[in-house]
């Protein structure tokens, strides 16, 4: 791989917070909020891949779904290319949101049942009015469906005739047909077998390549996010806990979590043995998150402090943000040597 | 190893030999097995691994006799201790799950009762196992001087079990209840006697798994069989859940057969693997010589499309296609419209799974007798 040159800024989320409200009762009075984003921090650099961790229901997809603009964020800014996109409305809107393409997880669910693929990879171009008329609509589809490993045939079938990798090619498409900048992978490849999640993510790689994309990757798994990533963001019960390249993710973590995560991970090689920090208990709910640092309640490390008050996500090299008090010294949570087989 | 006839001393509990089962659906027979071949023997793990639809699952339950209405068995035995599974009423079947064979699935939610607490549902098991049932077990096969080899070796495992005795002059209920607790404890739940009273909906998927794998182990069962019991949990809770079953193994659960299609966890916890693919078993080896020296073309593609961490790859090797359509099986290999060392005799013949080195066994014409020396050296 060739150095790239990642120095501009496409997307900066800052202190991003989704709160859903929980209203119940006779009067429908709001209770409590699920706080399913509570502070997260995350910049995307032109060209990168950045990887976005987190256990379920820690909130990578509401992150996701706000960018895009399918849910608006009780707080804090997405600023897209230098401007706030939450203020935006109207045509401003829908102008910004044609350079942003998302995949979902579930390619059984992101295709209408009842529409050609035609119509599908169509339907946006005309939509944002990207094309002059529908003979080069198609000639674009046509184009793109090619390039995502499928034939010109393909474009004249229904959903339910394509396997899971198939139909996962068929909304990478449709992502690609507003020419996006910023492509916003949201689990791609956790419907599919592995020997078919090897493919969509080599194709994503060209992909990449060849039309100069941006990703932000949202995945639970860290082997999938190691393999794509050039940074990574790990969260935790809706907030950032760590940001970093990919090496210091997972050779020098800095933040506990990220270390008992990636510690956790079983790696195929029977002959490795090494120690692992095993976390107790299970992620606190979202509606009521621990006061000060919300992993004080699974860290061995906590103290009086950690809940009392709660950590910022600070500076601690370049490039490198973690949210905790203490700067603790941390073994590699995987080890440096070679795995048993080698390709 | 191969065609050797089951004998109690050869350390072999579970026999499956030549297993054939096909689904009747509207759209035609599903060749779901196709000669499913392998043994688990006395305390030890085997990995069943393989992507999903290769018939992992319909192996697991054709074990216990759980399968759909709609599939039978077309050919094959399933030997336990020598018995044939298959031949034996749905009586005695109903007698070998309660005691012999505990089968936890991949997701709790679905097989615990909703509307039942724990406690109840723990209970119901452990009356199973309560020790004036126990004692009668032990007195019957005494008196009938039947004391063969499986049955002493059930019974001794309840007397290892490590679960305090509970004095029999407490009442029933409460024997039940400090059965039940011990069990939960076992399997490391924080709060035993809170979780009784809890209905399922307010535990975690991680406390519910512990709760399934507390029914399972409160029978001793002689076989565990695990169907992707960590797939539906998160990372940290599944690094939980491997740590317990590993506490366990060896120390309650005799035989494991573990199904999943992460290699992570088969590295972590088996002593032994079959790789699956569309119905067949295209490999069995010890789990280090697996990972060191896959041979199976489909073995060795799937290690090699999978991203590891810790080993950076610029590009992920694909096995080309998908998965084959059952009803309409390839023809010969089922693996060899697929396969990239594909020859003439690959269409035509299907291979058997033959010895290839010390305890490793490989279906694939590639290592057949005549071509041996040429490719393996």
């Amino acid at each position: 791989m060739e150095k790239k040159i990642m120095t501009q800024t496409v997307l900066e989320v800052k202190d991003l917070k989704k709160w859903f409200p929980i209203s119940g009762g006779l009067l429908g009075r709001v209770g409590g909020f699920v706080k399913a984003v509570d502070g997260v921090n995350i910049e995307i650099k032109e060209g990168e891949t950045f990887g976005l961790v987190g256990e379920s229901g820690s909130g990578k997809t509401t992150v996701a779904r706000c960018i895009i603009g399918l849910l608006e964020p009780t707080a804090g800014q997405i600023i897209f290319r230098g401007q706030d996109i939450t203020k935006l409305k109207g045509m401003p809107l829908t102008r910004t949101r044609r350079r942003l393409g998302i995949v979902f997880q579930d390619p059984y669910a992101s295709l209408d049942p009842r529409q050609t693929i035609k119509s599908a990879l169509t339907e946006p171009m005309t939509y944002h009015k990207i094309v002059a008329s529908e003979e080069d609509a198609l000639r674009v589809a046509k184009n793109l469906i090619q390039r995502v490993g499928l034939n010109e045939d393909h474009l004249y079938r229904f959903p339910h005739e394509f396997s899971g990798g198939q139909r996962q090619r068929i909304a990478v498409a449709r992502a690609l047909t507003t020419s996006p900048e910023v492509m916003i992978l949201d689990e791609p490849t956790s419907f599919l077998d592995v020997s078919v999640q090897a493919q969509i993510l080599n194709l994503l790689s060209d992909l990449q390549d060849e039309l100069n994309l941006t990703y932000l990757f949202i995945s639970h798994n860290l082997s999938v996010i190691e393999h794509v990533s050039d940074r990574v963001g790990v969260m935790y019960l809706g907030a950032t806990m760590e940001t970093a390249d990919k090496d210091t993710i997972y050779r020098r973590p800095e933040h506990p979590y990220t270390h008992a995560l990636i510690s956790a991970l079983p790696i195929p090689n029977p002959a490795l043995k090494r120690e692992r920090a095993v976390l107790s208990g299970d992620i606190p709910s979202p509606v009521n998150i621990p006061s000060g640092c919300r992993f004080r309640t699974r860290c061995s490390y906590s103290t009086g402090y950690c809940a009392e008050k709660e950590p910022l996500l600070s500076a601690r090299d370049l490039g490198h943000a973690v949210s905790c008090h203490y700067n603790l010294r941390l073994s590699s949570p995987i080890p440096l040597t070679e795995p048993a087989y080698k390709t | 190893m191969t065609g050797k006839p089951y004998n109690s001393k050869s350390g072999v509990l579970l026999q499956v030999d030549n297993l054939r089962l096909n689904f009747h659906t509207y759209a035609g027979e599903v060749k779901a097995l196709d000669g499913v071949t392998f043994t688990v023997k006395e305390d030890e793990v085997l990995g069943l691994v393989g992507e999903s639809g290769c018939g992992k699952s319909v192996t697991a339950l054709a074990i216990v006799r759980l399968l759909p209405e709609n599939a039978y068995v077309a050919e094959g035995k399933i030997l336990l201790e020598g018995q044939n599974l298959l031949n034996i009423s749905q009586n005695e079947m109903r007698k070998i799950r309660a005691h012999k064979i505990a089968m936890v699935f991949q997701d709790p939610t679905t097989f615990l009762n909703p509307v039942l607490t724990i406690g109840e549902q723990l209970e119901e098991v452990v009356l199973l196992t309560t020790p004036d049932r126990l004692t009668r077990v032990t007195t019957a096969s005494e008196q009938s001087g039947d004391l063969g080899s499986g049955n002493e070796k059930w019974i001794k495992r309840r007397e290892d079990a490590t679960r305090p005795q509970t004095s029999p002059e407490l009442p029933r209920s409460e024997r039940k209840k400090a059965a039940s607790v011990d069990v939960l404890k076992q399997v490391r739940l924080p709060d035993p006697l809170r979780t009784l009273g809890q209905y399922p909906h307010e535990l975690s998927g991680g406390m519910r798994q512990r709760c399934m794998i507390a029914m399972a182990l409160v029978r001793n069962p002689i076989l565990f069989i695990a169907d992707e019991i960590t797939t539906a949990l998160d990372v940290t809770v599944q690094a939980q859940i491997l740590e317990l079953l590993r506490e366990l193994k060896h120390k309650l659960i005799g035989s494991t057969l573990l199904i999943t299609h992460d290699l992570g966890v088969v590295a972590e916890l088996c002593d032994r693997v079959a790789v699956m693919y569309a119905g067949n078993i295209v490999e069995i080896a010890e789990v280090n010589e697996l990972f060191a020296k896959p041979l199976h073309p489909y073995t060795q593609g799937l290690m090699r499309a999978i991203p590891i961490v810790g080993r950076p790859l610029e590009r992920l090797e694909t096995i080309q296609g998908s998965v084959p359509d059952l009803i309409h099986p390839p023809s010969g290999c089922r693996f060899h419209p697929r396969c990239p060392f594909v020859f003439e005799k690959c269409r035509v013949e299907k291979p058997q799974l033959l010895d290839a080195g010390e305890e490793h066994k490989v279906a694939c014409h590639l290592y057949g007798e005549k071509n041996h020396d040429a490719n393996c050296t």
